[in-house]
C-alpha cells in the first residue's frame, strides 16, 4: 500500500492533479492492448516534464515502489501492465513537439506524442517519420521507443531503432542522461540502441528526438492473388530475388481476405488463396521500372488477378483492408488470440503447412495476414470461449509462437515480450543468455523497480497462464485498428 | 540453440598452443593468442580469467589504437582465426559470419549471389574485420542510406571477459526478443567483451552507381547543396564534403543513377556540378576513404554533430589550426553530421591544444567526439575523451556487471570508466 505521506509527496512534486487515486480512475489503467492480463495500480502519476518523471521516479526509488512507465497502452503483449501494489506513470500529459527543424530533418518530441502525428506535422515540409505501426494514429513515440516498433514497411526503412537518434532518459534511480545525440552515432558504447526495444524496463524516455526522410517521389501499389499459399510464396521469392527493396510485402490467407472484406470491404478477392500487397517507393522513374519488373514476377508465377492502385485513394483502401484484419476477424469468429511470431522468410510456406496442420489437429480456425517480405506471421487464432474452446486456442498459439523458434526465427517481431511471452524467452535463448540479459537490466536498475516482471522469465511469473484476448476497448469503439 | 554455448564450453578442442600462458611474456609483451573456434574463445577467455589476465581483442588492428591507450595487457586476442563465413541464406537476406572475417572478404563472398553488406568502412582497404567494425564504429559515407554496420546486425554471439558465451539477437531481419547486446558492443572498443559471430542483414547490390561532383570550398555553400540534395526526389546514398568539393553518390538501376546525375546537376544550388565518369568514380571514393583514414604522424578525431554545425565548427577547426601550428582537414558526412578531422604538420603540442580546444567547442555544440588516431605525444598533452557525460555512472554499472575486474581493455574510455 502507499501510504498518505508518499502519496503528498507525489503530489508535492507533480501537483494533485497529476496524482490519481481514485479507483474507478485507476482501473482504466489496470491493462494494455492484451486485455488478457489485468492488475489495477495503486497510483497513477501524470508527469508534464522530464524533471517532474525524475521526481516521480526518485520516489518510487526511495520508496522502493516498482513503477511501470505508459503511453497510449496499445501494445499487444502486456508490456503496460500495472504491477501490484505499484505505480503507472502515465506520459499522457508529455504531448509537446520540443522542436522540428527540417533542415536538418530531425523532431523532438515528448514521449507522448503519437507516431501519425509526427508525420502530420513533418509534412508540409515534405518530411514523414518512417516506422507505421499499424495503430499510429494512438500509439505513442515512446511507447514506439520502448517496443522498437516496426509496422509494414520495415523490410525497406527498418524499425524504431533506425529512426531515433537520441533519447533523454530518466533512469531507474531518478537520474536523467542523454543517449545518443544530434547525428545517428555518437561517442562511447550504443546506449541508445541498447534503450530501444526494452520494454521499459530500463527507465523512461522523456524526450526523443528522430530523424525524418523525404516523402517518396513515387508510391506503387498493388494486390496480387493467387490460388495457393505456395504460389504467392514464390512470387514473394522473386521479388526479394530480383534486386528490389520493395517498401512494403503483405499476404493475407482466404479466411483473411474473408474477414477484411466482411468488416471494410476493400475490394480484395473473396475466391482467391492468398493476396499479396505489394508496394514500391521511391524516385518516379525507378519505382515504375520496378514496378513493371513485380508485375510481371507475379503473372510468373501464375496470379490469378492483379489489382493496381490508381490513385492515392484507391492504395488507401487496400491498406485499410490489410490493416483491418485483425479487428475483422471479429467478424467471422466471435473470439480470436493474435500472435507475433517471425520465421527466416523462406521457410514461410512451411510455416504456414505446420499451423494449417496444427489447425486441423485442434479443429480450430487460423487466419494468416503476415509481412510476407521479412517473414513476420500474424496467426489469428479463432475460437468460440462459449464452446470453451479458449484454452485450446490459446495453447495453439502459443504453440505457433514456439514453432516459429523452431523454424529459426523470433518469438516476436514487433509485438514485443511483454508479460505474454517472457515464459517462452527459454525457447529461444539460453540460461546464460538470459542470465546476462538480467545482469544488464541489473546495470541500469539494481532494485529491479522498473517495469518488473517483463522482458524475462521468473518463477512466479511463469507458474501462471496468461488470458485470451480481448479487443482494446479502443479498438471496439472503432478508433484504432491492429495489424 | 540453447544449448548451444553450454556444450560448447564443455567440448575444449583447443591445443595447448592455444592456451594462453602464465601471464605476460618474460619479456613485458603480452602473450598472444589465436583461437579458431567459439569453444577455443571461450576457454582462452575462462584460463585468463583464472589468472586475472588483463585481456585486448583485436581483429585486424585498423582501430587498435582508438579511443584511450589501454593501460596494461597481459594477453591479445587475436580474432584473425575466426574468419568462416558460417551461413549465407541468401534468399533470406542474412549471412552469419565469425567476428574475425574481414569485411572486404566477405563483400567477395556475397558478390556471386548479387548481393552485399552496405557497409563502407573506410578501414575495410587495410583488412577490418567484422568484428573489430562493430566495436570500433568505423562507418562509412554510404551509412546515410543505409545505416552503420551496427544497424544491420541482426544477432550476434559475445565471449565476455569470464569466458561465458552468450547469444543476442536471431538470424531473422525482424526480431524484438529480449535485450540488444550487440549494441553495447557497438563503439565499446572491446571493453564489455569481445564479438564472436556476427548475424548480419544483407542487400541486394546495387544495379548501378554514379557521383555527381560540385566543387566547393565554403562550408556553407557545401550545406546549402547538401541540403537541396537531401530535399529533392533523388535519394542518394552518400553525400560528402571533404573541403574542396562535394561528392553525392546515388546508387539505382541504371535508368535512375543516370537520371538522378542528371537531375541532380540541374538543381540551382549544385551549378557547377558535373556527373564523374565511371572511371573516375571509384578512385575519387577512394582517395576520399583514404582522407578519412589519414596517416602515421596525423591526429584523426571523429565528430557527430547536428548538420547544421558544420559552418561554424570548421571555421573553429581552421582557427584552432593556424594558432596551434598545425594544418587541419575536414571529411564530412555533411546530410548527417559525422565529421572526420585530420590534424597534420606541425608538433604533438600542436595536436593535443587544437585537439582539446576544438572538442569543446563541439561538445558547446551538443555534439560528441572520438579521437581516433594521434600523432604521438598527443596522449601525454590531452585528455583522450574529454569531461565525462551525465551517462558515466551507468558505463561504470555496466562495466561492473560484464567486466568486474575490469581486465577487457583496461582504461579504454578513461577517465570515464
Amino acid at each position: 500500500m502507499i501510504d498518505t505521506a508518499l502519496r503528498h509527496e507525489f503530489e508535492a512534486a507533480l501537483g494533485a492533479d497529476a496524482v490519481l487515486t481514485d479507483p474507478l480512475q485507476l482501473r482504466t489503467y489496470e491493462c494494455d492492448g492484451l486485455t488478457g492480463f489485468r492488475e489495477v495500480p495503486a497510483l497513477v502519476l501524470l508527469p508534464r516534464t522530464t524533471e517532474e518523471v525524475a521526481a516521480a521516479v526518485s520516489l518510487c526509488a526511495k520508496a522502493g515502489l516498482p513503477f511501470v512507465a505508459r503511453g497510449a497502452g496499445t501494445g499487444l503483449s502486456g508490456g503496460a501492465v500495472p504491477v501490484a501494489q505499484g505505480v503507472v506513470i502515465s506520459l499522457a500529459r508529455m504531448r509537446q513537439v520540443v522542436e522540428f527543424d527540417p533542415d536538418d530533418r530531425r523532431m523532438v518530441l515528448q514521449p507522448g506524442v503519437t507516431n501519425a502525428e509526427i508525420s502530420k506535422i513533418a509534412a508540409p515540409e515534405g518530411l514523414y517519420y518512417a516506422p507505421d505501426p499499424s495503430s499510429q494514429v494512438v500509439c505513442t513515440i515512446g511507447g514506439n521507443v520502448a517496443e522498437n516498433s516496426g509496422g509494414a514497411h520495415c523490410v525497406k526503412y527498418g524499425f524504431t531503432v533506425h529512426h531515433v537518434t537520441a533519447l533523454r532518459v530518466v533512469l531507474p534511480d531518478g537520474s536523467i542522461v542523454t543517449f545518443g545525440g544530434d547525428a545517428p552515432e555518437s561517442a562511447g558504447p550504443d546506449l541508445r540502441g541498447l534503450f530501444i526495444g526494452s520494454e521499459g524496463t530500463l527507465g523512461i524516455a522523456t524526450e526523443i528526438t528522430v530523424r525524418l526522410l523525404r516523402i517518396p517521389q513515387a508510391v506503387r501499389t498493388l494486390v496480387a492473388d493467387f490460388s495457393t499459399v505456395e504460389a504467392a510464396g514464390e512470387a514473394v521469392s522473386g521479388i526479394m530475388a530480383s534486386g528490389i527493396v520493395p517498401a512494403a510485402v503483405e499476404m493475407l490467407d482466404s479466411l483473411a481476405i474473408e474477414a477484411c472484406e466482411a468488416a471494410v470491404n476493400a475490394g480484395y478477392s473473396l475466391d482467391a488463396t492468398a493476396a499479396l500487397v505489394v508496394e514500391l517507393d521511391g524516385m518516379e522513374e525507378e519505382c515504375d521500372e520496378q514496378f513493371e519488373r513485380v508485375v510481371a514476377l507475379c503473372r510468373e508465377k501464375g496470379t490469378t488477378n492483379i489489382r493496381i492502385a490508381d490513385d492515392a485513394a484507391e492504395r488507401a483502401r487496400i491498406w485499410q483492408g490489410r490493416k483491418a484484419a485483425f479487428a475483422a476477424v471479429g467478424r467471422i469468429s466471435p473470439d480470436y488470440f493474435v500472435q507475433d511470431g517471425v520465421v527466416p522468410r523462406t521457410r514461410l510456406s512451411e510455416a504456414l503447412g505446420r499451423i494449417a496442420e496444427m489447425s486441423r489437429t485442434e479443429g480450430l480456425r487460423v487466419a494468416n495476414v503476415f509481412h510476407a517480405g521479412d517473414g513476420n506471421l500474424h496467426p489469428l487464432v479463432l475460437f468460440d470461449e462459449q464452446a470453451g474452446e479458449a484454452e485450446r486456442a490459446e495453447e495453439l498459439s502459443g504453440r505457433i509462437a514456439e514453432m516459429c523458434v523452431e523454424l529459426g526465427g523470433s518469438l516476436s517481431g514487433e509485438h514485443g515480450i511483454g508479460l505474454d511471452k517472457a515464459c517462452s524467452m527459454p525457447k529461444m535463448f539460453g540460461e546464460t543468455d538470459l542470465a546476462v540479459m538480467q545482469q544488464l537490466r541489473r546495470s541500469f536498475d539494481p532494485a529491479q523497480l522498473a517495469n518488473p516482471g517483463k522482458v524475462l522469465p521468473t518463477p512466479r511469473l511463469c507458474g501462471e497462464k496468461p488470458g485470451r484476448f480481448r479487443p482494446h476497448p479502443l479498438e471496439a469503439a472503432g478508433v484504432i485498428e491492429r495489424w | 540453440m540453447t544449448e548451444e554455448s553450454q556444450a560448447l564450453r564443455e567440448d575444449v578442442p583447443g591445443g595447448p598452443e592455444n592456451r594462453p600462458g602464465p601471464g605476460s611474456g618474460s619479456d613485458g609483451s603480452p602473450s598472444r593468442v589465436r583461437p579458431t573456434s567459439l569453444a577455443e574463445t571461450a576457454a582462452a577467455l575462462e584460463t585468463a580469467a583464472a589468472e586475472q589476465q588483463s585481456l585486448l581483442f583485436t581483429g585486424a588492428g585498423t582501430a587498435l589504437d582508438w579511443g584511450a591507450p589501454v593501460t596494461r595487457t597481459d594477453l591479445v586476442v587475436e580474432t584473425g582465426g575466426l574468419d568462416r563465413l558460417i551461413s549465407h541464406a541468401a534468399e533470406d537476406w542474412t549471412v552469419g559470419v565469425e567476428a574475425g572475417m574481414p569485411l572486404a572478404r566477405l563483400q567477395e563472398q556475397l558478390a556471386p549471389a548479387g548481393q552485399w553488406l552496405p557497409v563502407d568502412a573506410p578501414t575495410a582497404k587495410a583488412g577490418a574485420t567484422l568484428g573489430g567494425l562493430l566495436a570500433g564504429g568505423d562507418v562509412g559515407p554510404r551509412r546515410l542510406k543505409y545505416g552503420g554496420l551496427s544497424d544491420l546486425v541482426i544477432g550476434a554471439t559475445l565471449v565476455l571477459a569470464d569466458g561465458t558465451v552468450v547469444r543476442t539477437g536471431g538470424d531473422v531481419i525482424k526480431n524484438v526478443a529480449g535485450y540488444d547486446l550487440a549494441k553495447l558492443m557497438a563503439g565499446s572498443f572491446g571493453a564489455f567483451g569481445m564479438v564472436a559471430r556476427l548475424n548480419l542483414r544483407v542487400h541486394p547490390l546495387p544495379e548501378s552507381t554514379t557521383t555527381l561532383a560540385l566543387a566547393a570550398l565554403d562550408a556553407g555553400q557545401a550545406l546549402t547543396a547538401a541540403r537541396a540534395v537531401m530535399r529533392s526526389p533523388l535519394e542518394p546514398v552518400a553525400v560528402e564534403w571533404d573541403g574542396e568539393r562535394l561528392l553525392i553518390r546515388f546508387h539505382g538501376t541504371e535508368d535512375s543513377t543516370a537520371a538522378r546525375g542528371r537531375l541532380g546537376a540541374e538543381l540551382p544550388e549544385l551549378a557547377g556540378a558535373r556527373v564523374l565518369d565511371a572511371d573516375e568514380e571509384e578512385p575519387a571514393w577512394e582517395a576520399h576513404a583514404a582522407k578519412i583514414a589519414g596517416e602515421e604522424g596525423d591526429t584523426v578525431l571523429r565528430a557527430a554533430t547536428r548538420p547544421a554545425r558544420l559552418p561554424a565548427l570548421h571555421a573553429k577547426l581552421q582557427e584552432l589550426a593556424e594558432g596551434s601550428g598545425v594544418r587541419a582537414a575536414i571529411v564530412s558526412g555533411i546530410a548527417q553530421g559525422l565529421h572526420t578531422v585530420v590534424l597534420r604538420g606541425g608538433e604533438a603540442e600542436g595536436h593535443a591544444a587544437a585537439l582539446t580546444a576544438w572538442r569543446q567547442a563541439v561538445h558547446e555544440s551538443d555534439g560528441s567526439v572520438t579521437l581516433r588516431r594521434r600523432r604521438e605525444g598527443v596522449d601525454a598533452r590531452a585528455e583522450s575523451w574529454g569531461p565525462a557525460p551525465a551517462t558515466t555512472p551507468l558505463l561504470r554499472s555496466l562495466k561492473q556487471q560484464f567486466d568486474p575486474d575490469d581486465r577487457c581493455a583496461p582504461g579504454r574510455f578513461a577517465p570515464w570508466f
